[in-house]
């Protein structure tokens, strides 16, 4: 699913001068894993996730994701690579305020280049997955946090991804809702998705099937 | 344009109602004011014009030199010039026109339409050949029916709008057409004045004149009579008959006046236009007094953009995160560019329609309030406003156009969003 080959990513900091986040990383996730990356704080994960998700370009290094070869690519297939082939979940879940979480849910289909017809039922299939059927009409702020990240999950989930990239996601969740979105997690990763998450925690490693390391730059 | 984008942008746009209204209110404004006043100025400049000063580009109004060049003759009007004039290049016909040089008065006592009127008039008479009225004649032949007989004559139109709307309201005279007027018989006495002596030598030539309808081409202080029978009145009183007041040029083109009248000049004969000039300063008093309040609301609009420009870019800043995230879903930034712009548009769209729709109620208005509330004048038009296609669309698309300028750069701004940077953490 991911072969990621000396990847360097190099931050021009202002003052600090220019800062080094990854050094030649290396990564090889196989179809239907779920894998685990923790390091400290500022080590360089999210970086490492929009690398592996076309969200990020300024990097050296060859990246292939679901067989497709992300370096050079076109904003434009980059954007549809992330519009069909992968789901992102973030730490503080992203919803547009203000709008349904059904809307929030339809999100990646304003902006597919061939929208599906049952733009509606797939979102409510997608609700349903994630344990909200009855949610469609609330609004992010009628939402708790667990249900929050719920709705974002269903969103990255909306399009049929073959890889989820989650940055962080319970670390804006108490501990009993945590447990919960975990156990969702470990439920699509058996249903066949492959799953890479970056995280400190304790929970999301004992449930990933491989832990890596970043560190220096580099994964181990 | 995806269509799936624009529930997006109803979305935010219903989300931040105020920002969205205050900036198609601005727009609505400024579009409102630029039709209004281009519409009123289009209406006014018309009524100037086609009824004040009713000039036909393509005629030249040729008369003999304002000064003498002495024996030589250079400068005179008479057969030999007019075939000259017929020559030049670029005429297509000459029509001449003699004064009857004696002094005329018109003295009525009797019954006019239905009320009775006494009074004398100094008239000017004028002949003109009867092709260059042919149009505006309703009655018989605009010819010399002889002497003894009743002369056709043509009174002016303009005469007539100022009869009808201030000389007869003010003396509860009846309104006249020129339909009503037609057949009307009245004296007219040549070779006699009230104002100056007449030469004791001369006898009064009494006559009848009969309207035979009213013209743009008509001398306005007086009547308008067929050439020929100024000719006989001129030669009755030993007066000049063959010298011509004025000769008119008809031109194929407009184009070609200014060569026909440097040719008339190169004669030793002049332009009189007067007339010309003071549509052309009337016209031309409209259009700057137009085309300043059309700069004022440009400008208004202009204000709109930056308006525009303002609430877009605190937009774009407020949803940067939400702007990553569309990224991180699968906009491009092409896609994120449009969508702001596609906001701007709509609101465009709709301050354009609004303002153009408010300008014309407001014209409607106007003229209603108008015609129930102002007395008669002469030249009071039915409406006071011109209202071609092309100004309301240019309405709709002047708004839609600021609403694009002010979005542009907010829109510039959210399309190089990166989704790594607002996303992370
Ligand atoms: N766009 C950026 N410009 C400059 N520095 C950045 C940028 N993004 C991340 N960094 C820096 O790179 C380092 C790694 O960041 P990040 O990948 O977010 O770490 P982590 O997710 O492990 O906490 C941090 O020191 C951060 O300040
Ligand atoms: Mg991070």
């Amino acid at each position: 699913m991911i072969d990621a080959k000396g990847v360097c990513r190099v931050f021009d900091d202002g003052e600090r001068g220019r800062l080094t986040v990854l050094d030649g990383a290396t990564l090889q996730v196989a179809d239907g894993e779920f894998v685990a990356v923790v390091g400290r704080s500022g080590s360089g994960k999210s970086t490492l996730l929009h690398v592996l998700g076309g969200l990020d370009t300024g990097y050296r290094g060859e990246v292939t994701v679901a067989g497709v070869r992300l370096d050079g690519l076109s904003d434009a297939a980059l954007s549809r690579f992330r519009n069909e082939t992968v789901g992102f979940v973030f730490q503080s879940f992203h919803l547009v305020s203000g709008v349904s979480a059904l809307e929030n849910v339809m999100l990646p289909a304003r902006f597919a280049a061939s929208p599906p017809a049952d733009l509606e039922a797939r979102a409510r299939a997608a609700l349903e997955r994630v344990g909200l059927p009855s949610h469609a009409a609330r609004s992010p702020g009628q939402l708790s946090g667990g249900e929050r990240q719920r709705v974002a999950i269903a969103r990255a989930l909306f399009a049929s991804p073959r890889l989820l990239l989650c940055d962080e996601p319970t670390g804006n969740l108490d501990a009993a809702t945590a447990d919960d979105i975990v156990a969702l997690f470990k439920q699509l990763n058996a249903s066949g998705l492959t799953i890479v998450a970056v995280t400190h925690e304790d929970r999301l490693r004992a449930a990933a099937s491989r832990v890596l390391t970043l560190s220096g730059g580099r994964l181990s | 344009m995806s269509a799936s984008v624009w529930p997006l942008v109803r979305l935010s746009l219903s989300r931040d109602r105020r920002s969205a209204l205050s900036s198609t209110f601005g727009l609505a404004v400024g579009v409102a004011s630029l039709v209004f006043f281009v519409s009123l100025g289009l209406g006014v400049g018309r009524v100037v014009r086609e009824k004040v000063f009713p000039v036909d580009s393509s005629l030249v109004e040729v008369v003999p030199a304002s000064f003498s060049l002495g024996l030589l003759g250079g400068g005179k009007l008479d057969d030999t010039a007019v075939a000259r004039l017929e020559a030049l290049p670029g005429v297509s016909r000459v029509f001449k026109k003699m004064n009857v040089r004696a002094p005329a008065v018109t003295i009525y006592r009797g019954d006019f339409f239905g009320r009775p009127l006494h009074m004398g008039l100094e008239v000017l008479a004028v002949g003109v050949e009867p092709d260059f009225v042919k149009r505006d004649v309703l009655m018989g032949e605009f010819v010399d029916p002889g002497p003894d007989k009743p002369i056709p004559a043509l009174a002016s139109t303009r005469l007539l709008e100022i009869y009808n709307k201030s000389f007869a309201p003010q003396r509860s005279l009846p309104q006249l057409s020129g339909q009503m007027l037609t057949g009307f018989v009245f004296p007219i006495d040549f070779n006699r004045s009230f104002v100056t002596a007449t030469p004791p030598s001369a006898s009064s030539i009494p006559a009848q004149a009969q309207l035979v309808g009213v013209s743009d081409r008509a001398l306005l202080a007086g009547v308008t009579i067929p050439l020929d029978v100024a000719r006989r009145l001129n030669r009755t009183a030993n007066l000049d008959d063959v010298t011509f007041t004025a000769v008119t040029v008809q031109t194929a083109d407009p184009s070609a006046v200014p060569l026909v009248v440097e040719a008339v000049k190169a004669m030793g004969l002049s332009v009189d236009d007067q007339e010309r000039r003071m549509a052309e300063n009337a016209g031309a008093a409209v259009a700057i007094s137009t085309s300043s309040l059309a700069l004022l609301s440009v400008l208004i609009c202009v204000l709109a953009a930056f308006n525009i420009a303002h609430a877009f870019s605190a937009a774009v800043r407020a949803r940067e995160k939400e702007l990553g995230v569309m990224r991180a879903v699968g906009a491009t930034r092409a896609a994120l560019f449009r969508l702001v712009l596609a906001e701007a548009l709509l609101l465009g769209l709709v301050g354009g329609l609004v303002g153009t729709l408010v300008a014309l109620a407001a014209g409607l208005a106007l003229d209603a309030t108008a015609t129930s509330l102002l007395p008669p004048f002469p030249f009071k038009p039915e409406s006071w406003f011109l209202r071609p296609p092309w100004l309301l669309a240019g309405g709709v698309g002047l708004g839609v156009l600021a609403a694009a300028g002010g979005a542009f750069f907010p829109a510039r701004r959210a399309a190089a969003t990166d989704p790594a940077r607002v996303l992370a953490g």
